[in-house]
């Protein structure tokens, strides 16, 4: 429906461009009515993402202020943020000696923006671009005059402007900072500079791949290891002395050193890849055809083993199981790893203990709350899992099940069991590697259990995230987008509901479930959530049973 | 002989769209049924209505003896469904698709899978999403064909094949029917429906406007009638007044005429005296019955009514 103004825009187009430029049967052609196209489904997304990435660094900028209020307090934080393991989820290391808020701002707060931005990047493009094209949309609009080119200029078009959304917004909300606005404006460019170059690599890896998810996939994995890359470097040599600093994007943008050096020089290396990285997303796509990949496609069995729902939907998740597993573990890893640098922190200053959450223990405060950021992980992974079943009802895939002897409720019912599941074993795992690694680092085996039950005391939380996700697809899928509004709002509030106005978070279940190890633990709170997420679960399942399908 | 399908007074809405407005559809058990009618006309909606996935306003339908919507997955043991739009999971080879469909279902038939799919020549090793629309199609119909029920409903499930697959289609639902099983076959392939089926529904705007065997229909529709005379202007003149003979015109050496069926034997009079040196006589086709159903349309759809 929506190509007949890309047609006709197009033609128009076109015409415009006349003989003089030669582009009328070029590869360039129908890119401008493409573009529009892209940024009109993508206009709501850009604006969310923008916004709630700005909001946060401004709020994280703030609390920042307001926790380390001193130079001393600062200096403290310095040496915390100096130890392997609080590098490699922070930054190279610029204005250790002089750490003012804008030096704590670009070393600790930027890298968390890059990691959105660069996610966003590679989604609007595998969106825009390999999306459209697996589902047919796509040879639609190139039996249109348009070229070859066109997809991929307007899916990265999309991209940039998305980037660019949010590196604008971010640099506006900073300006109501305290910080320099130089500084900001540097920063602001470097994490548009991540978007550029993720983007480029979106438009790469979906010529590679014939499946939007494969593609993305790959695009996901490319941050993966330029994130492994940059902590690595920044480990081995502080202040971007390591080349493998310099083997990542995020080692780029890092080393323009906002707030304190203040150089633009190292942009120009993002600036020249991502035009590298173009120029052969444009070689591949004029080299396969439409709808394949240059990755090859392997036969598969001619026969499957897979005969139950639950099999089925174990086949579609496990990547997405195994990937979200692996990031809570490696998250549970790292911060195992980094307690003993919370420990040399506050026994070197114990007046600091203040500034972390209330509580008897300031370490153990670290690890309810770095707890709750595994348990907001694992219910990422929750919500996705109910969306991959909105996705399949909309295909038509839950149709073509649901009319074969397979009751509603059983085919939602064994996505949700293998999500819920998937959830506990993701938690427990990495309560055992968190806790594990924490013994080691501190000396202390009890830390094992401690910290087990910790992360495994989150579970509730993702469990009532799972429910909500339920019952808005069972009563209000339309409104699915609501799902995950509601998980940034869990997110958001879990990590920075200390610094919010009073009675913000009311809607989180981790406002009220205690958190391991700084709190006793109390069961209401378990029960209730355990309670609330069975209800949601049954509640969605009744409306699914009771509602139209989709498709 | 019972109903396999009863629907009567089907009504259902989506906000202001009436999809369905008062369907009426009988298909009596162990024939093949043609559902007819143009996209939009309403046939996937009653379909989605009978296999349970969408709930109507008003009316009933009884499937099977049973409530589509209320017993919908004993029902669907005994039924089997191939879509008009299928979509296959991505990363499942069609064989893994076939085996899966067949394992939720309780089993299938390995040789009848083994026959299906050499007959169809489909690929079963190649992923979901490198399928074309014509191989998708042919997984659901192996899947749908070589389980053994009462019911095989059919949406539009020849949209993306070739001329060949389609004989071929055409010869396997025969030999699936030949076992006393019930077809719904939706279309809009003409051909196809009168190659198969002994009766039909016509629908248009929701609503059933023919129904019947294809003789029964046949009958209430004009025969096509062309005659060589020796006297144009006489057979002319004593055919013009018989009831029942329309759009009478000169053609070259010949005389054309529709006739409806009651003025079939006034017609043949007229003509006995004028010399009659050949005749020929055109049932009307689906298409022509389809047509006249929908000649008002084709008439804002500025196409002329002769063609």
């Amino acid at each position: 429906m929506s190509a007949a103004p890309v047609s006709v825009r197009a033609a128009r187009d076109r015409a415009r461009s006349g003989s003089g430029r030669g582009s009328g049967s070029g590869s360039w052609s129908g890119t401008r009515g493409l573009l529009r196209l892209a940024l009109r489904s993508d206009r709501w997304r850009v604006v969310v993402w923008a916004a709630s990435v700005a909001v946060l660094m401004y709020v994280s900028v703030g609390s920042y202020d307001r926790l380390y209020p001193t130079a001393d307090a600062r200096a403290a934080r310095a040496a915390l943020i100096e130890s392997p393991a609080a590098t490699a989820l922070a930054g190279p290391g610029y204005g250790l000696d002089d750490y003012t808020l804008g030096a704590m701002t670009a070393n600790e707060l930027a890298l968390w923006v890059m990691i959105p931005v660069a996610i966003m990047a590679v989604l609007a493009v595998t969106r825009n671009l390999r999306a459209p094209e697996e589902d047919g949309r796509l040879e639609l609009v190139r039996s249109q005059p348009v070229g070859r080119g066109g997809p991929i200029a307007a899916g990265l078009g999309a991209a940039v402007v998305a980037v660019l959304a949010v590196g604008g917004a971010t640099f506006v909300l900073l300006l109501a900072t305290s910080l320099d606005p130089a500084g900001s404006a540097l920063m602001c460019c470097a994490v548009v500079a991540v978007g550029l170059v993720f983007a480029a690599v979106g438009a790469v890896t979906s010529q590679l791949a014939a499946q939007a998810r494969s593609a993305s996939g790959l695009g996901m994995a490319a941050i993966g290891v330029a994130l492994v890359l940059r902590a690595v470097g920044d480990i081995r040599g502080p202040e971007s002395t390591s080349v493998w600093t310099w083997l990542s994007p995020f080692g780029w943008s890092q080393a323009t050193a906002p707030y304190t050096l203040d150089r633009w020089w190292p942009l120009v290396v993002p600036v020249v890849v991502a035009g590298a990285l173009v120029v052969v997303a444009f070689a591949l796509a004029a080299r396969r055809d439409l709808g394949a990949g240059v990755l090859p496609d392997r036969a598969g069995r001619a026969h499957g083993r897979i005969g139950t729902v639950l099999g089925l939907t174990w086949r579609r998740q496990r990547t997405s199981i195994l990937s979200w597993g692996a990031a809570t573990v490696l998250s549970g890893a790292v911060i195992g790893l980094l307690a003993s640098a919370v420990q040399d922190f506050v026994d070197d200053q114990p007046s600091l203990g203040d500034l972390l959450p209330p509580g008897a223990d300031p370490v153990a405060s670290a690890f309810a709350l770095y707890a709750v950021f595994l348990g907001v992980l694992a219910l990422c992974y929750a919500a996705t899992a109910v969306g991959a079943a909105r996705v399949d009802e909309d295909a038509g895939r839950a149709a073509t099940l649901l009319a074969l002897p397979v009751a509603r409720a059983r085919w939602l019912g064994a996505q949700v069991l293998l999500a819920a599941t998937a959830v506990v074993v993701m938690l427990v795992v990495a309560g055992l590697v968190m806790g594990a690694t924490a013994a080691s680092t501190l000396g202390s085996p009890d830390q094992v259990g401690t910290l087990l039950g910790a992360a495994t005391v989150t579970v509730p939380g993702a469990l009532v995230v799972l429910g909500v996700a339920v019952a808005v697809l069972g009563w209000l899928p339309r409104a699915f987008a609501a799902v995950w509004a509601y998980v940034a709002y869990v997110g958001v509030m879990s990590m920075f509901g200390e610094v919010l106005p009073d009675g913000s978070d009311a809607l989180s279940p981790y406002t009220y479930l205690p958190r391991l190890p700084a709190d006793d633990m109390s069961w209401p709170p378990v029960v209730v959530c355990l309670l609330v997420a069975a209800a949601l679960v049954t509640v969605g399942l009744a409306g699914f049973r009771r509602r139209d399908l989709r498709a | 002989m019972t109903d396999a399908i009863a629907v009567e007074g089907l009504v259902k809405t989506f906000g202001a769209k009436r999809a369905l407005d008062g369907l009426d559809l009988h298909v009596a058990t162990g024939e093949v049924h043609g559902f007819l009618g143009p996209n939009g006309a309403g046939k996937s909606t009653t379909i989605r209505v009978l296999l349970g996935m969408i709930r109507a306003d008003e009316g009933r339908a009884t499937l099977l003896g049973g409530d589509p919507w209320r017993e919908a997955v004993e029902l669907h043991r005994r039924l089997a469904y191939v879509p008009g739009d299928v979509n296959l999971w991505p990363s499942l080879t069609g064989g893994e698709a076939i085996d899966l469909l067949g394992r939720l279902r309780g089993g299938l038939d390995p040789a009848r899978v083994r026959d299906l799919v050499e007959r169809f020549e489909l690929d079963t090793r190649i992923k979901g999403h490198a399928y074309s629309k014509g191989n998708r199609q042919k997984v659901a119909l192996v899947a749908a064909l070589s389980a053994d029920t009462e019911l095989l409903l059919m949406d539009e499930p020849t949209s993306g094949l070739d001329p060949l697959m389609e004989a071929l289609f055409q010869e396997v639902v025969r030999e699936h029917a030949a076992g006393g099983r019930t077809v719904l076959l939706s279309s809009h392939i003409l051909a196809q429906v009168e190659a198969l089926a002994g009766r039909v529904t016509i629908i248009r705007q929701g609503r059933a406007v023919q129904s019947g065997s294809l003789d029964e229909l046949r009958s209430l529709t004009r025969t096509a009638v062309t005659v060589a005379v020796d006297d144009p202007a006489a057979a002319t003149a004593a055919l013009a007044p018989v009831d029942g003979v329309h759009h009478l015109r000169p053609q070259d050496d010949h005389l054309a005429f529709e006739v409806e069926p009651d003025g079939l034997d006034g017609a043949l009079r007229a003509l006995a005296g004028a010399h009659v040196r050949s005749l020929v006589a055109h049932p009307p086709t689906l298409e022509d019955l389809f047509l006249r159903e929908y000649s008002d349309e084709l008439a804002a759809l500025r196409v002329p009514e002769e063609q």
